[in-house]
């Protein structure tokens, strides 16, 4: 009676372990079709402000959505406003500009709150004539990899045949064209109280701004002048305390006036008011500003 | 001890011959099933990884962005996470890309604006 080979069959499985090991560790193909959504954090962001940036110039609210869509974000507006605060923190204001409007646009689901840098002869050349629309990503449609990996450095123009299917490229009916410039619609200041609490600094200004869907707004650039003097500063530096606030510290005996960069009612006569604390010291109190759009 | 015959050798070296084309067979199915059926899946990848319609988009997204802008260090630096090559010729690379997969021509354009743009930016002549 024959008895059975497991020596060969331990071989077989021992081959196969050992096949598995390159292929996985010591030799696994190099990837040249990624998708987005497979960057390293640090280029998701770069990749997330190149959106942005072509989106205060474009204005193409599907298109940008499309590309968004790509970095596999699960809060898209979330992910804009805090790489908005984080561009803020490093001092990168005009990035955090366009990231936070392009988050105020997707909330909106508009282009009212673009502001476009470009002069009125470069808008009519920008105005896009069709859209770019890639797949999403799926389980469908996972990493693709080369067959062998000297196929890395060949030419792109040589590898999309094989690789790269993905691009689907539909016309898409013109945008009505908008006669004036999309300035969003003014926030409005809703709430101007003065606070009388001595455990904040002195003369405490607080700003705190929301959108239209009542969702704080980050990276707004608030402008405050005063007699001889005018400062900005931005909502989303204290994100602890809210994305959507700011503050700044006001002198006694200075009166203010407090407007935000993207269109706002102006907060006029603003003084830090004198207040008693329980036991009848005086101090200076703060003021709260609250502005939202309509 | 029973004495050694022909036929008992002839066992041996064919079983060991069964046994070497047994570890080929399966190292070339792990082979075959890690790099083909299953390959191991990256994150963390750097921009010059993307595929090439995406680096195109991405491209196209600078060109964008430029006209808006008009800042060619900006968009140079835009342009340097794609790879090492100079910000012209991967712009140039986009060009190629969107002209031979039907881009409009008004994207086509700025991406040529932006080439040209890259190109000065750089010091070599359009």
């Amino acid at each position: 009676m024959r008895r059975f080979p497991w020596d060969i069959l331990l071989t077989l499985l021992a081959g196969l372990g050992l096949g598995l090991a390159y292929a996985w560790v010591i030799s696994p193909l190099r990837v040249v079709a990624s998708d987005p959504i497979a960057l390293r954090a640090d280029f998701k962001d770069q990749f997330r402000s190149a959106i942005a940036a072509a989106f205060v110039a474009t204005s193409n609210l599907p298109r940008t959505e499309a590309r968004l869509s790509l970095l596999g974000d699960s809060d898209v507006v979330e992910a804009l406003n805090s790489q908005a605060q984080r561009m803020i923190a490093s001092g990168e204001f005009a990035q955090a500009d366009q990231l936070a409007t392009l988050a105020i646009a997707l909330e909106n689901d508009n282009v009212l709150a673009v502001l476009p840098t470009h002069t009125s002869d470069d808008a009519g050349t920008i105005e896009p004539e069709s859209s770019t629309i890639f797949p999403q990503p799926s389980e469908d449609l996972p990493f693709q990899l080369t067959e062998t990996p000297e196929v890395f450095d060949t030419p792109v123009a040589e590898t999309q045949g094989v690789e790269t299917q993905a691009v689907v490229l539909n016309p898409t009916p013109r945008p009505t064209r908008t006669p004036v410039p999309t300035l969003g619609a003014p926030f409005v200041l809703i709430a101007q109280d003065p606070v009388c609490d001595s455990t904040f600094p002195e003369g405490l200004l607080q700003v705190v701004v929301f959108n239209s869907t009542r969702r704080q707004v980050t990276g707004a650039k608030i402008i405050i002048t005063w007699e001889n003097g005018e400062d900005q500063f931005f909502t989303g530096l204290k994100p602890e305390i809210g994305n959507g606030y700011a503050d700044f510290v006001m002198s006694p005996n200075i009166t203010y006036t407090l407007r935000l960069a993207a269109g706002s009612d102006i907060a006029s006569e603003l003084i830090a008011p004198t207040c008693q604390n329980p036991s009848g010291e005086a101090f200076l109190g703060g003021i709260k500003l609250t502005f939202q759009q309509p | 001890m029973p004495p050694v015959t022909c036929p008992d050798i002839y066992m041996k070296s064919s079983r060991w011959l069964f046994i070497l084309i047994a570890l080929a067979a399966g190292f070339g199915m792990g082979l075959a099933y890690g790099w083909y059926v299953d390959p191991v899946e990256f994150f963390d990848l750097t921009p010059d990884t993307l595929r090439a319609d995406y680096k195109a988009d991405y491209v196209l997204m600078v060109a964008e962005a430029y006209r808006g802008e008009q800042d060619p260090g900006l968009a140079a630096r835009r342009l340097a996470i794609l790879g090492s090559r100079s910000p012209a010729a991967i712009a140039s690379e986009g060009l190629v890309f969107a002209r031979e997969n039907g881009f409009a021509d008004s994207d086509i354009a700025l991406i040529q604006e932006l080439v040209t743009a890259m190109q000065a930016w750089s010091g070599i002549n359009p």
